[in-house]
């Protein structure tokens, strides 16, 4: 038996990204079991090698072909693209690069492509040097970012720029949040087989110095520990529950936040009253129950809009609210690299009227005297600061507190974190206090 | 060791029946290292003696990452122990560069010989499940286009008989 050539696998995956139909989140799982087990690693590695270089990778493209493939021919496109991937960035022997792209042009049910996938390979092959040479100065190869993108965060940090490209194009580190009511980080820490380093802001973060299987590390199955972010670790100490309060976290998914503030709770004077975790889709919400299974810990669950307070809420006050809004993910795209195929400019826009709309219809749902945190893994202010600038001018009774912090920048509201090379994601907080009238 | 020649459809040869394995002595042993430099050459995932013009009940099999796992099967016999089948892609290297959903029973116990000759049983799920009764096939004269609609079976017939002609 023979299974689906993985090169076939990966155009076929990436083909949905490239015509912006879904996310390599959404396809890779039910791909990944159509390949062999020997090849997924592989599969992995083309699916993202192509996203993350894809800027730089689709200008040699443009360059080799004599004109665009249809809409309809992305598969081959993205063939194109993963070959081109395969001679500049794997220890793939050249031949075998291209043979095996060429190869894959039947299983994709276009033998016709054949000679295109060899002739532009051959091309790239031979003339590699000079077509280097010809697009080194472009901001697309400087950056490897799409160009939207690119001018944005230039033109939001002129300072940071650089550093923020390099840290979405590097690998992002594997971190991990320690529940730390049964023991110390520095215990932990001792005791851990792995090297590591402890996180510089989070009390309760180690990030490894290379990612492996969860079920290896000590811990994991027992919910001791989750993978986390050291930038989402900052979360629940934000909401400074002091014991006892009702608090909702509103765009829960996949709950590592939720199971965050559950282990906080532990080591409260008095435990939580309740947690109420929402999220939109019931796909989302079975794997928080998932993780909040691990981590022995309950949480009342509900599937449903946020916006729709008239549907999910009971009318009881919350006093504590998590609200960690749909994004941009600009400051994880490290992690989720088909970003820079998926999004576009006028996404943004969309996103943030979306994120104040959230933001008016939680608002009802907080006590008075009770506190917002507000989060994003987005780095444009645009999704962050602007938003919460215009929420607090049209709202009376909400009053935006400052973080003190050592980590991150501070902004007129709210503080960014940008994403750091082996250290933590981009990521957004601003704290909101209801007045009490 | 040696690279054997895998048949290709629609070769008749890969109709014929296996017969079973009476002794698993030298000669079965050095045919299955050859099957497995076949198979790994090739690559593929799973090969059957009938495959390669030997009409004996051998199978060879690895799917593991790293080509770390060869299984040899001598007269396999399965038993399927539930009714839930299981959809894969699946493609043969007798009907190379071809690949077709089938659905096979996703859970089935196997008992078959090692290449000592003794007697071992398994009761493999996912990939494994499905490799083995494909290769199981094959020694019963059986391919994976018998499955799948008449028109696609003849669509793949035609362009496996037109690159063949063009190779001879």
């Amino acid at each position: 038996m023979a299974t689906v050539p993985v090169r076939a696998q990966a155009a076929t995956v990436l083909a949905a990204v490239l015509q912006q139909q879904a996310s390599l989140a959404s396809l890779l799982p039910a791909v990944s079991d159509k390949v062999a087990p020997e090849q997924r690693p592989l599969l992995q590695e083309l699916c993202f090698g192509v996203c993350r270089w894809a800027p730089q990778l689709q200008l040699l493209l443009n360059r080799l072909l004599q004109k665009p493939l249809k809409p309809k021919d992305s598969d081959v496109q993205a063939l194109l693209l993963i070959g081109l991937y395969a001679l500049k960035h794997m220890r793939t022997p050249d031949h075998a690069a291209i043979s095996t792209a060429v190869e894959a042009c039947r299983s994709l049910k276009k033998p016709w492509a054949e000679k295109l996938v060899n002739g532009v390979l051959r091309s790239y092959q031979r003339d590699q040097q000079s077509l280097e040479e010809s697009v080194a100065n472009s901001p697309a190869n400087l950056t490897a970012h799409p160009n939207w993108l690119r001018k944005q965060l230039q033109n939001f940090w002129p300072q940071q720029a650089d550093l923020i490209f390099a840290a979405n194009n590097a690998h992002p580190p594997m971190t991990l949040r320690l529940n730390t009511s049964h023991q110390s980080r520095d215990d932990y820490s001792a005791a851990l087989q792995l090297p590591h380093r402890l996180t510089p802001f989070s009390p309760f973060g180690i990030t490894l110095d290379s990612a492996c299987d969860v079920h290896t590390i000590a811990g994991f199955d027992d919910g001791q520990v989750s993978v986390q972010d050291e930038a989402a670790q900052l979360s629940a100490g934000l909401l400074d529950l002091q014991g006892g309060e009702r608090v909702l976290d509103a765009c829960c998914a996949p709950g590592g936040k939720t199971g965050h503030i559950l282990e906080t709770s532990e080591r409260l004077p008095q435990p939580l009253s309740e947690v109420v975790a929402l999220d939109l889709e019931e796909r989302r919400l079975q794997r928080v129950r998932d993780n909040l299974q691990r981590l022995r810990k309950q949480a009342t669950l509900i599937c449903c809009d946020a916006l729709a307070t008239d549907q999910w809420w009971d009318g009881q006050l919350f006093d504590r609210i998590l609200l960690d809004a749909p994004c941009s993910a600009t400051g994880v795209i490290r992690r989720h690299p088909d970003i820079k195929l998926l999004r576009n400019a006028t996404d943004i826009a969309k996103l943030a009227a979306l994120q104040l709309q959230l933001l008016q219809a939680l608002w009802p749902t907080l006590r008075p005297g009770g506190r917002l945190v507000y989060a994003t893994c987005s780095v444009l202010p645009t999704e962050n600061n602007d938003v919460i600038a215009a929420f607090v001018a049209a709202t009376d009774d909400a009053k935006h507190l400052p973080i003190e912090a050592g980590w991150g920048i501070d902004q007129p509201f709210g503080r960014q974190l940008l994403p750091q090379v082996g250290g933590h994601d981009g990521f957004y907080y601003a704290c909101l206090e209801k007045l009490v009238s | 060791m040696a690279i054997l020649k895998i048949l290709e459809f629609p070769d008749p040869r890969l109709r014929t029946l296996a017969e079973p394995v009476t002794e698993v002595d030298d000669s079965i042993r050095t045919l299955i290292d050859d099957m497995f430099e076949t198979m790994y050459d090739a690559p593929g995932i799973g090969l059957a003696a009938t495959q390669v013009n030997v009409h004996k009940q051998i199978v060879v099999m690895d799917i593991s990452e790293d080509s770390s796992d060869p299984l040899v099967f001598i007269n396999p016999q399965i038993t399927v122990l539930a009714d839930d089948t299981l959809p894969y892609d699946e493609g043969c290297l007798s009907v190379p560069g071809f690949y077709e959903t089938v659905d096979r029973p996703a859970s089935i116990r196997v008992e078959a010989l090692d290449r000592n000759g003794e007697a071992f049983t398994l009761e493999p799920d996912g990939l494994l499940a499905v490799c083995i009764q494909h290769e199981l096939d094959h020694l019963n004269g059986k391919l994976f286009v018998d499955y799948i609609s008449p028109v696609k079976r003849e669509r793949i017939r035609k362009k496996l008989e037109k690159s063949q002609r063009q190779r001879a």
